[in-house]
């Protein structure tokens, strides 16, 4: 078996790339395929929170690189879920203490084992990012709609493109607002995808259920009736390589939203 | 007009949130005030783990003790991070106990003694195969650890719930009497 390794990225920080990880290997993981994430934002780790990980984690990415466990043994694996496992990054340390050689040797090492090795990458274009992308093949480039994220994005791009080894990126638009995208005061995914000229694999809603996953340590994918969870789910059906229509995000789903818009028609009549 | 109803749309939601408890901005402070204390005293699971063991040995010389009620955290206020240990005691033990309890720990040590002196005789005498032999001792001993950490973790886990719903069962006993 040779497992797909492909890396989270997206230059800005605070876009969603450690939710969007989480989320994307919660639903792999739940469709059958055998997921590994490997954080590699050292010194700053979050993946393990998001996932409610972070009392279970003994040995990090740097134990494995400095040969004080085996691979294996750092790997944590999911609360409910027995295919997915975390490779955790060290917060005591920082992101030179693993190069890039190094981790692409630990990808080979999981791509036998495993369907998926999803690399978490650390904000910015240094030396972080450079060893995040050196084990992949593939990449997800995550942006929002916004000014700033959508250059860093196309930077970010480019970085890409002239690397050999990766064969192919894709965008994810996250937290899109179809409200303020229809009183024309945000930018449409359409318009993103023109600017970028890049393939899309994902538009995810802004969804307020985000906060309160995060707290719980629960990824949203969990959560049936949420609309960036179902959002995250197709995404992960078009990296299995099924053809899953776009979201039509205007359409209120769940009982709250229901409620919400009730209330909205009231307020404007 | 819109941002009444939001408004009171909020307050209603927060009204039935906050009679749960669980809320979830609850359990997300509570998450991190635990991560961040491990983050900035550099204590990792493992280093509290052994800890844990060795504070538990200590203890029960003297008190016997609930050994998996018992609670070892970190806690802090502003600046000043405290080691808070939380123990049920269930009797003091007589002195007679303690006595023998610390005879035996004598015992156990100078058993342990004779037995490295006599690993080293051997090492001496051997050539190199026993020096592998005793590492691939030590390797299977720290996948052990690890193994045995995480198993103990997740019974932590579990107690702390049972302990959880047994407050909650004496919270209702005194419901009931009022």
């Amino acid at each position: 078996m040779t497992g797909r390794v492909i890396v989270i990225t997206s230059g800005k920080g605070g876009v969603g790339k450690t939710t969007t990880s989480a989320n994307i290997g919660t639903a792999l993981a739940k469709s059958g395929a055998k997921v590994v994430l490997i954080d590699t934002d050292i010194g700053l780790r979050n993946l393990d929170l998001l996932l409610g990980l972070e009392n279970r984690i003994v040995y990090t990415l740097v134990d494995v690189v400095e040969e004080r466990c085996k691979l294996k043994q750092a790997l944590v694996k999911d609360k409910k879920n027995p295919n997915l496992c975390l490779l955790a990054a060290a917060q005591t340390r920082d992101k030179t203490a693993v190069t890039a050689e190094q981790l692409k040797e630990i990808c080979e090492e999981l791509q036998e084992d495993y369907d998926f090795i999803l690399v978490d990458c650390p904000a910015g274009i240094e030396h972080g990012f450079q060893t995040a992308i050196s084990g992949a093949s593939e990449a997800i480039v995550v942006t929002t709609p916004e000014m700033s994220a959508v250059r860093d994005a196309d930077r970010i791009i480019g970085l890409l493109e002239a690397k050999e080894e990766i064969k192919s990126y894709k965008l994810l638009i996250n937290r899109v607002r179809p409200n303020l995208i229809k009183a024309n005061d945000m930018m449409s995914v359409d318009d993103v995808v023109d600017i970028l000229s890049c393939n899309l694999i994902g538009i995810i809603p802004e969804d307020t259920g985000i906060i309160t996953s995060t707290n719980r340590g629960e990824p949203i994918v969990n959560d049936e009736n949420s609309m960036a969870g179902k959002a995250y789910k197709n995404v992960a059906l078009r990296i299995q390589g099924e053809e899953v229509p776009f979201l039509d995000i205007d359409e209120p789903h769940g009982f709250i939203d229901k409620i919400k818009k009730f209330f909205k028609i009231k307020a404007k009549a | 007009m819109k941002d009444i109803f939001t408004n009171l749309y909020n307050k209603v939601i927060g009204f039935f949130q906050a009679e749960k408890g669980d809320s979830s901005k609850v359990i997300a402070s509570n998450r991190l005030k635990l991560v961040l204390m491990h983050d900035r005293t550099n204590l990792d699971t493992l280093t509290m783990q052994k800890m844990r063991e060795q504070l538990i040995k200590v203890i029960s010389r003297y008190i016997e003790i609930d050994q998996e009620a018992l609670d070892l955290n970190l806690e802090g206020e502003g600046d000043a991070i405290a080691l808070m240990l939380n123990i049920p005691v269930i009797r003091a033990r007589t002195l007679e106990e303690i006595e023998a309890i610390e005879k035996a720990e004598e015992e156990e040590l100078a058993q342990k003694a004779a037995k490295d002196a006599e690993e080293q005789e051997d090492a001496e005498g051997s050539s190199d195969e026993s020096e592998e032999t005793e590492k691939n001792t030590k390797d299977s001993d720290e996948s052990g650890n690890a193994e045995e950490s995480v198993i103990s973790e997740e019974e932590a886990n579990t107690e702390e719930n049972l302990q959880n719903e047994e407050t909650n069962e004496t919270e209702k006993q005194k419901v009931k009497k009022k």
